[in-house]
Parts: C-alpha cells; structure tokens; sequence
C-alpha cells in the first residue's frame, strides 16, 4: 500500500476520488433528490460562472472584496506595526494602551459592526473600519512581541558602535523582529481577507464576494453562491501562497525556509 | 608561519603608542536573592600598548564580567578603569570586542556586518567600502562578501567578527573566549590567523579563554585567574618571539605548571554523599 | 487563506506578571474616564452613552430575564455545536494522521474547503436549513471543525517515531500505546486547537446572530442597532466581550493543567 502511496500520480488519483464522489451526490440531490430546489445541477453552476464572468460582475466583486482587505491591511497593519514598536520601546505607553486594547481585542471583530454600524452608518465605512481592526491586533501582537523580545547580545552590539536611537531601530529592532511582524501581517491578512466577506454579508453594502452571496441568499440563488465561494477559495488560496514568497524573500537571510 | 603572511601589508596605518590599558583595584558585586555576591576583588592589572595578554582561568572566575567592565557594557563597579589616562564609563569605538558568539547580524551580508562598524566613525563614506573590502582581505574572506551570516560556517563567522572589530582601529581589542565555539582543528586554524594579524597590527589585545595552551601560544603574558570571587592569582611572563612554536618546551612547562595550579583538587565538600559500592552488598 | 496559524500570545499590557491589583488599575481607571467624559457632555448620546447607562441597560435587561434568554441561548449553540465539531475534528485529524491512504482520500478535499471561510458558508446553510437552531448549530460545528482537525493532525503526526519505536522495544500493547503514549503526546497540539476553535466558534456564532436569528447575544446587539439603543449595543458588546474572554481564560487553564509535564 505505501509503495503505492509514495508514486504521485496514486496519491493525485486517490485524492479525486472524494471529491468526485461528492459532485456526483450534488448532482443526484440536485436534478431529483427531496430538496432539488436548494441544490443547483453542476452545469447550471458553470453557466453561471461564465455569464458573472462575462458580464464584469465577478472581477468587479472579486475587486471589490480585495481591495477593501488589502486596504484593511494596509491601514491596520501600518497602524499594529507603529503602535507594537513604540508600546515596546516605551513601556509606559505599554502600560497605559495595553489594558485597554486587551479588552477591545476580547470582543469577536464582527461584534463591533452594530457599534461601528451606529456611529458611521451602514455603508462601506462601516465595512472598512472593521477590517482594519481585524488587521490591527495580530499585527500589533506580533510586531510588540518580535521588538520586546530582540536578542540582548545584538542590541549589546549596537551600544558597543555607538548606534544612536534611529539606528538601532533600523539596524537591529526592525530587521530582528521582521520574522514575527511578518507573522503577524500573515495573520492580518488572512482575518482582513475574513473580515471582508464576513462584513459583506453582514451589511451587504457596496459590492464584493460576500455581498453577492448573502442577495444570491436572498434570491434563493444557490449557483451564485457557489460560483462566489468556489472564486472566494481560489482567491484566499492565492493571495497566501503570494505572501509566502514574498516572505521567503524578505527572509532570505534565515536559515531555514519559515 | 608562512613568508608571504609575515610580510603582508598593514592596513591603513598601524596604531602606535596608543592603546595602555590600567585597571586598579576593581571590585565588583552581583546582588543576588538580595545579598552582594562579590564577583571580582582587587583586579589590578596594566596592559602595555600592542601588548597581547591572555586571561586564563576556571568558570565563575569573572573573566567575562572583567571584558564587560573593560568594554563599557557595564558601568556598575568599584575601583578604576583606564586607557590612556581616561576613565572608561561607557562604551567607546576605542574599545572593541569580539564575543564567543560571533554576534554578526544575520540579516545583513558580511560586508554590510563590517561596514555597520564605521557608521559612527569619521571616515569618509567614499572610503568606507574600501576599508571594509580590506579587512575581509585580512581575515581571507575574500569571495564572502555577499554572504549571510547562516551560509558561513563557525570560524569564517567568528573571522569576520574579529574584522568587524578591527575595522574602527580600537586601541584595545578584547575577545571573550572568541574560538570557545569552534570545533579543536579550527580553533588552531583561527588561532594562527589572530597571531598573523596581531603580529602585523601590533594592536593591543586583552584575550579571555579556558584553553591555556591557546593563552600560552598567543600571550605575552598569562593571568591566570582563581574563582569564587574572581581574583588574579598569579601573571606569568612569556618570554619566546613571535611567531610562535607549539612545540617549545618552555610553553608546555609553563601549561603544566598553570593546569596544577587551575586543577589543584578541592577538599571533599561536606555534603558529599557516600553510596554503598556492589562490595559493600 | 482561513487556514492562518494559530494565535501568537498576547503579552501586550500584562507588564510582566503584574500583581492582580495594578493589572486592575488601568481598565477601573479608563471605565471612569469614559464615564466623566460622557457625563461632560463631549460626546452626544448617538456617539456614547456614559457605562452607567450601560450598566442600567445591562440591568433591565437582567430584570425583564431578557439578558440571561440571550446569553442562553448564544451558550446553548455554542456548546453543541462546538462539541459536535470538535468530535467530528478530533476523529478526522485522527484518522488521516494515523492512515496515509486515508490522508491521500481525504486531505485535499478538506484542504480546499479550508480555504473557504467559514462565514462564507452561511448564506448557502440559510438556503439550506433555514434561519433555526439548526442552522446556527451546524455553522459553530464547521467553525470549531477545521482547527480541531488540523490540530489534531498536527498533533498525531508529531509524535516523534522514537517514542513508537521505545514502545515498540518494550512490547507495549495498543490500548497502553495509545493511552500512554499517542493522547499525552499529541495533547498539547491538540488542546491548543481546541482553544483556538472555541475562540473561532463563538466569533462565527455572535456574527452567524447578527445575520440571521431571533435571539442570541449577536441578536440582541442587532435588534439593539436598528432600534438605534446605542446602550443596549455597548451592553451586547460588553457581554460578548467578557464570555468570550471567560472561554478564552477558561481553555487556557484547561490546556495549562493539562500540560504540566511538559513544561516541567
């Protein structure tokens, strides 16, 4: 069996065979099982992919989401690695942030949308601000943690050539911590990306992946949504392998690939 | 001892008459569980310009804590520490270091490790490159410039920490048991490199090790250190020209003479355990 | 892109093991100065009501039985459907860590899916099931799911062959092989997956209320919102803020308790 498994066009095989099995059932629970109208027949979902795609709606939600995460990340992610660094090179700023930006983390990121909501309206704005707080905490997280904890011996380097406070920063907090800020921007993006859909669905302003699924939902529309969530794995899928690289390559002074 | 290495060129200009290092009556403490430790009692010890001095001595003899003070890392002690006449208080380009652990910066290639050294110093930047280029020549890193740290192995590494010490031309340059991580044939490798490069540099070096073969063969003289509290026991002269030979038997007397001292046995301490041996049973 | 690593701890503002007193200190003294710069009238009441009007909300809410409905409901959800995903993550991280084939059948699919966020599934499970308890249910079941399962793959896959092959050495039988050594072993991966799934499960459920349920905390806040009771919405985040950090404490005891030995 194991000589089996380790020939690779065995394992691509096998691992069809699951898949292939489930769109079969899909299929048969869609053109004549008990609940056929919730289930959509697998052609009609490739129609559907190929008219949103064609009439410009997909790109345009696929846009949409991505860039309401990548600006999510843009802006919290700025604003973690700014507040991290100067809360762990000040501790009394620590001491006075840390408490409470403890207890804003406590409560679940979708739960501050009603809060938002009130206070901006409903619309995009609202969106946005929650995405960027789902960015902000693993950025600010990681980035404290990577400073706070920069190796003793190479900060006693820097005093021994006369690093003045820009430098050491420069030379040795930043590039030190960089493998845990990036961590951390790692995560931000991935609750960004979660964010975005999850506040789409929630507010349904504007447009975007999230947005089409929950009026698919309400249109009873369930080709959509699958066309939205086969687009919203493909595009998660994509976006983190890229970061990887990108990590790799501003890591590449590591020893070993992380 | 090759020709070629005793004749090659000094780099840019050979400090001279500077580099006298005095250090009287230093006493030092640790506070720990609330009670003073002393670590260091009464070191008093000159160090003449382009002097190499070795410092020998058991673990928990404070030689490290002594290279701490003398660097300025550490600024909590009693007594004076001089060069040239000024006190020392804090850390200085005049003083440089290289540690057991090479400490290079393993984000930046081994040119960028070198350069960092003369951030803060005078020397003209277009300059900088030069020198850097140099001292990787005198530590035959040639071909490594490009190199992060995590590519070279550990006596390539530890060459390069001493280039980046060298590179500010500190009067005194301290080294904390610098091969003390190397593996025995690199020791004796790195080891010739720092005799050939003290002999063409003629810079003063202060040198803490546990090997005293490796004091004896590097230093003009030996202090050899006694512990718990850190004191001097004794200093020995070593009186054989550069370069040296491992095999003279005046080294080999003396490393005899210094293990008996280091190695002198203990009384039984009094909580010793006594199990019963199998003849016992 | 849902299949972001597991969380970083969190040293922010604890100022290294602080007594509990001065840790206390700060959160006391910022509730009051939200309370004094409410009552000198620098925000108007849309912005932020001062905590006393909260704490009143939270009160009426208490009295009228309303708040402990809720919050029993959102508690009810939670626990069945974190246990029920737990159970299923637990056995299927099992499974394909022990089995190759079974990791050759089922890996990718459940790799692919794992790039979905969870959240992404509720309009489609609405379609399906509804807006009931049902729904709600088996949505905190898939969020507490994927975590789980991957911990425990982790965690199975992560004994060291050694430890198998001493057993192996010693003669030890299954059931002592699998008690004695495969759970301690593979329990600390695994309570940390369960942690983080506990933390997941009760985001997607207050989120999964907001959208589409007639009770439940996240509910409470929504209705809140829409009734424009800016104090009732505070009240609903007060709370889902504090049962979310109790879970969080909660499981971090557990999960400490339980790894004694390897901290040893």
């Amino acid at each position: 069996m194991s000589a089996l498994l380790s020939q690779r066009w065995a394992r691509v095989a096998i691992g069809l065979v699951v898949p292939a099995l489930f769109l079969g059932w899909w299929q048969a629970q869609a053109t004549g099982g008990a609940s056929a109208l919730a289930f959509a027949p697998l052609d009609s979902i490739a129609a559907t992919f190929v008219e949103l795609a064609g009439n410009g709606s997909l790109l345009a939600d696929m846009l949409a989401t991505l860039s309401r995460s990548l600006s999510g990340l843009l802006v919290g992610g700025t604003l973690g690695i700014a507040i991290g660094v100067a809360m762990a090179v000040w501790r009394p700023l620590d001491r006075v942030l840390g408490p409470a930006l403890q207890a804003i983390r406590q409560v679940p990121m979708i739960g501050w949308l009603p809060l938002v909501g009130l206070w901006f309206g409903t619309g995009q704005g609202a969106e946005l601000i929650v995405v960027c707080l789902s960015a902000f905490f693993p950025v600010l997280l990681s980035t404290y943690e990577g400073v706070a904890h920069v190796e003793r011996r190479y900060l006693e380097v820097g005093r021994i050539y006369g690093f003045t406070p820009l430098q050491r920063f420069r030379l040795i907090l930043f590039p030190a911590a960089m493998p845990l800020i990036l961590t951390g921007m790692t995560q931000g993006l991935a609750f960004a990306w979660i964010a975005s859909i999850a506040t789409e669905i929630v507010m349904g302003a504007g447009s975007g992946l999230g947005v089409t699924m929950q009026l698919a939902q309400t249109q009873q529309r369930m080709d959509v949504i699958l066309v939205a969530i086969i687009v919203t794995a493909a595009i998660g899928f994509a976006i983190n392998h890229l970061f990887l690289r990108l990590r790799r390559h501003l890591l590449r002074w590591q020893a070993a690939p992380l | 001892m090759t020709l070629e290495a005793r004749n090659r060129p000094v780099p840019h200009g050979v400090p001279s008459g500077l580099g006298a290092l005095s250090v009287s009556d230093l006493n030092k403490n640790f506070v720990i569980g609330g009670a003073p430790r002393p670590v260091l009692e009464n070191i008093n010890l000159t160090v003449k310009p382009g002097e190499f001095v070795s410092i020998v001595g058991a673990s928990g003899c404070g030689k490290s804590t002594l290279l701490r003070l003398i660097v300025g890392l550490d600024a909590d002690y009693s007594g004076d520490i001089r060069l040239d006449g000024e006190r020392v208080a804090t850390t200085s380009l005049d003083r440089g270091i290289v540690f057991q652990d090479h400490r290079l910066f393993p984000w930046m290639t081994l040119e960028q490790n070198i350069e960092l050294a003369l951030l803060n110093t005078d020397t003209p930047k277009a300059r900088r490159a030069q020198i850097v280029a140099e001292h990787i020549a005198l530590v035959n890193l040639q071909g490594f410039e490009k190199a992060y740290p995590h590519q070279l192995s550990g006596g390539m590494a530890q060459r390069a920490a001493i280039a980046r010490a060298l590179v500010t031309e500190p009067k005194v340059l301290l080294l904390d048991e610098p091969l003390g991580a190397l593996d025995a044939l690199t020791r004796v490798h790195v080891q010739n490199e720092l005799q050939r490069i003290w002999m063409a540099q003629r810079s003063t070096m202060l040198m803490v090790t546990h090997d005293v073969e490796e004091a004896l063969y590097l230093g003009d003289r030996v202090v050899v250190m006694a512990p718990n509290p850190g004191r001097i026991r004794r200093i020995v002269e070593v009186d054989l020209p550069h370069p040296r030979d491992r095999a003279a038997p005046l080294l080999h007397r003396l490393k005899d003479e210094i293990l008996a001292e280091l190695t002198a046995a203990p009384a039984a301490p009094a909580n010793l355990v006594r199990l019963p041996g199998r003849e016992e049973r | 892109m849902a299949s972001a690593a597991l969380s970083i701890p969190p040293s922010v503002g604890t100022g290294n093991g602080r007594p509990l007193l001065s840790a206390l200190l700060a959160p006391v003294g910022l509730i009051a100065l939200w309370q004094v710069a409410c009552l000198s009238g620098v925000f108007p009441s849309q912005v932020l009501v001062p905590p006393s009007d909260v704490a009143r909300a939270l009160w009426s809410l208490a009295e009228s039985g309303d708040l402990q409905r809720h919050v029993g409901e959102s508690m009810f959800r939670l626990g069945v459907g974190f246990v029920i995903g737990s159970v299923a993550g637990l056995v299927f991280g099992a499974t394909i860590a022990l089995s190759r084939l079974a990791e050759a059948a089922l890996a990718p699919f459940f790799l692919a899916l794992w790039q979905v966020p969870v959240i992404a599934f509720v309009p489609m499970l609405v379609i399906f099931l509804g807006i009931d308890e049902r729904f709600k249910i088996v949505i905190v079941a898939l969020a507490a799911f994927f975590p789980v399962a991957l911990a425990t793959f982790d965690g199975v896959r992560g004994v060291p062959k050694r430890w198998f092959e001493v057993a192996r050495v010693y003669r030890t039988r299954l059931p002592d092989l699998v008690w004695r050594i495969l759970l301690p072993a593979a329990l600390p991966a695994v309570l940390t997956g369960l942690r983080v799934a506990l933390t997941r499960a009760w985001i997607v459920l207050v989120a999964a209320e907001l959208l589409a349920a007639d009770s439940g905390i996240g509910q409470m806040m929504e209705m809140g919102r829409q009734m424009f009771r800016i104090d009732v919405v505070l009240a609903g985040v007060v709370v889902s803020g504090v049962i979310g950090f109790a879970l969080d404490a909660a499981a971090k005891a557990v999960e400490r308790r339980a790894t004694r030995w390897r901290r040893a």
